[in-house]
């Protein structure tokens, strides 16, 4: 029990203790991103991690739950409804429950390529009315609210993001409960099942269609919520909340974080927020390095970054964890300059003047600059080559299963 | 009491006929087996009884019910359950989260997602019997994907018993077996089936002689004889059609 509990109780600690060592307002701002990408992400593989449905449109119950938000705190600001602004992500949430439902009735009658494709017919066919139905949709302009206008909760008004992130972390903590506990559930266990063999599930006495469409609109339900979040740290949507960019972004967050592990997304949702909100700070070419990392992701991290964490288990359990450090660091150095020296290349090629590197001028029309980069690019390549070998025998010894364990299990 | 009736029974696959008429009774609490030669239709009149296909001719009666048009799971829910010739589970759970599966649905929670799997004590001690049924106890934690083959089939019917159904359909639950393993499996099959209707697809005529109170002889989409045992074998039809050499050798 108290083993079960730990990671909540420290995950509610952590969504508390952040805006305090964060303080500023990029920090606030930056955490009050996360908590909204978080629900994001983790709704988005109660799809594609739990129930096998690979869904190009996720943005639209995201962006549905937040338009529904933003429409609500209008009417509290008209004074037409009356409650306090911090049950605006469950309208969020049943507004994209209501899409789910609708949507999820025929969306869900198979999985694989028709639902992909269905996904995205669906996410074109609503940014495109989102941008004719000018009165709900706003528009390209979009259409704002106030959040400062319902009654004050326990005397506070919602003037300032961090009052938004308390706020904010209470659903996150509620929401990420929620969906872990559907887990657990005969409604989420057959999920997996559906994922795993459709067809075997209906000799056991269930419709794959059903299960999927139980998931379908949980997962519409906590996107909403997520939209309402955003609504209320934003106040303001426009149709790029719901268009496929957004959608497609989803799919990074949970792919990169890892879709097997109920934690991925939640990796996903802070390293993609991270590098969109500090990286953007600092180079035009972010969405490139985006890119990159998810084409190598998928490529040798096919089960995302807790995936990757997930693979020293059994060195963990086998106390062989700390054998590795060293040839890890051994790696990670060559590896990091060729890193860093690419991205200088990268930059270097796309400057117009002079541009600063980890504090170094380098001019793209000085052949000192690019040699300097390609040399120890170059040479950083293939020094982390080298070190390969050294770093695989150490995840053999470290991996191997010691006499005694073996001759347990 | 017949707990299943097939009548003038066909499935056309585009315009080649594979199930030809077929009338056939399966009584209630009997063993029956279906032999055949390969590519008979055994497996696809399993599939057109379970509702994987729709018959394209004739009826199919379970407990009285028509259930010609229904769906695999609604079958399924009436009290029919089955396994498949090539193994077919949900390889990324493991063993107990696989047979847990099988049960749901009896045990009557049907889409539930407000209670915890966990805390159904009823529920995850069954798990646990099935799993013990079929020796599978050591591997309970296993992803079903990884066991090895014998063990995969052992799982297979556990799936298909877990439920407790009346009516249990094995095709071809020993193919590929060594002896030793095909022997136990045999013996778990007579355990879990006792006082239920079994039909069982077999090769191994040593096990249907022995395990089957009725056989019935499946070719060419036809079944040209049921009848017990001791008549099949002495047969002349059958003889000449399928059973000859094989009867000589056992
Ligand atoms: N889905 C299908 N489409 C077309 N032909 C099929 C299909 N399934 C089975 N068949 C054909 O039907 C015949 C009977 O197959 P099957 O029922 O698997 O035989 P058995 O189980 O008796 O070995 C075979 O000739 C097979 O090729
Ligand atoms: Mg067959």
């Amino acid at each position: 029990m108290i083993k079960k509990l730990t990671p909540w109780i420290g995950y509610g600690i952590a969504l508390l203790i952040l805006p305090q060592l964060f303080d500023s307002v990029l920090g606030i701002s930056l955490l009050n991103q996360l908590a909204i990408a978080i629900v994001f992400a983790l709704s988005y593989n109660m799809l594609l991690g739990q129930g096998g449905m690979l869904s190009f449109g996720h943005a639209v119950y995201y962006g549905l739950g937040g338009f529904l938000a933003v429409h609500a705190l209008i009417k509290i600001e008209y004074e037409e409804m009356y409650f306090s602004i911090i049950y605006i992500p469950f309208i969020g949430g049943l507004s994209g429950l209501i899409a789910a439902l609708f949507i999820g009735s025929f969306s869900t009658h198979k999985a694989g390529t028709v639902f992909a494709m269905i996904s995205l017919g669906i996410a074109e066919l609503v940014a495109a009315s989102s941008l004719i139905l000018e009165s709900f949709f706003g528009g390209e302009a979009g259409i704002s609210g106030d959040r400062t206008y319902g009654p004050p909760f326990f005397g506070i008004e919602f003037f300032q993001d961090s009052e938004i992130y308390y706020i904010a972390a209470v659903w996150v903590f509620i929401a990420t409960l929620f969906m872990y506990l559907f887990t657990k559930t005969p409604a989420g266990r057959l999920a997996n099942a559906v994922r795993d063999n459709p067809e075997r599930a209906e000799f056991i006495g269930y419709s794959a269609r059903w299960v999927r469409f139980i998931s379908f609109c949980a997962s519409g339900f906590f996107a909403g919520i997520a939209g309402g979040l955003f609504a209320l740290n934003y106040e303001f949507l426009t149709s790029e909340n719901l268009n496929a960019v957004t959608s497609g972004r989803v799919l990074l967050m949970a792919y990169i974080g890892g879709l097997g592990y109920f934690i991925g997304p939640i990796i996903g949702a802070v390293v993609l927020t991270l590098m969109n909100t500090l990286l953007s700070n600092y180079t035009e070419l972010w969405l490139l390095y985006v890119g990159v990392m998810f084409v190598l992701t998928v490529m040798f991290l096919p089960r995302g970054f807790a995936g990757f964490i997930m693979m020293h288990q059994l060195a963990w359990t086998q106390g062989t964890l700390n054998q590795l450090f060293k040839p890890y660091l051994i790696t990670a150095l060559p590896a990091g300059v060729f890193v860093l020296a690419t991205v200088a290349l990268i930059e270097l090629s796309h400057a117009e003047e002079t541009l600063h590197f980890l504090g170094m001028p380098l001019n793209p029309e000085s052949a000192i600059s690019w040699s300097i980069g390609l040399i120890l690019a170059t040479a950083a390549f293939y020094a982390t080559r080298r070190t390969l070998p050294q770093l695989r025998d150490a995840w053999d010894t470290a991996n191997t299963i010691s006499e005694e364990e073996g001759e347990s299990s | 009491m017949s707990i299943l009736s097939l009548r003038n029974v066909h499935k056309n696959f585009g315009i080649t006929p594979i199930i030809r008429g077929i009338d056939l009774d399966v009584e209630e609490g009997e063993k029956h087996a279906i032999i055949g030669p390969n590519g008979a239709g055994k497996s696809t009149l399993f599939h057109l009884i379970s509702g994987r296909y729709g018959v394209s001719e004739g009826s199919i009666a379970f407990k009285g019910q028509q259930i010609q048009n229904k769906q695999p799971y609604e079958i399924n829910r009436l009290g029919l359950a089955r396994s498949f010739q090539v193994t077919n589970i949900f390889p990324r759970l493991n063993v107990f989260e696989n047979i847990r599966c099988a049960l749901l649905w009896s045990e009557g929670y049907k889409y539930s997602f407000w209670q915890l799997l966990d805390r159904q004590k009823r529920l995850n001690e069954k798990t646990e019997q099935v799993i013990a049924q079929i020796g599978l106890e050591k591997r309970a934690f296993y992803p079903a994907g990884e066991l090895a083959y014998a063990q995969q089939r052992a799982l297979e019917l556990g799936i298909a018993v877990a439920s407790g159904a009346e009516l249990i359909m094995l095709d071809e639950p020993v193919a590929g077996m060594s002896h030793s393993e095909a022997e136990n499996a045999v013996a778990l099959i007579r355990k879990i089936t006792a006082g239920k209707t079994l039909i069982m697809v077999e090769h191994d005529m040593s096990i249907v002689f022995d395990l089957a109170d009725r056989i019935s002889v499946l070719v060419y989409g036809e079944v040209i004889a049921t009848d017990v045992p001791e008549n099949i074998r002495g047969n002349s039809r059958v003889q000449e059609a399928y059973l000859g050499e094989v009867v000589s050798d056992a």
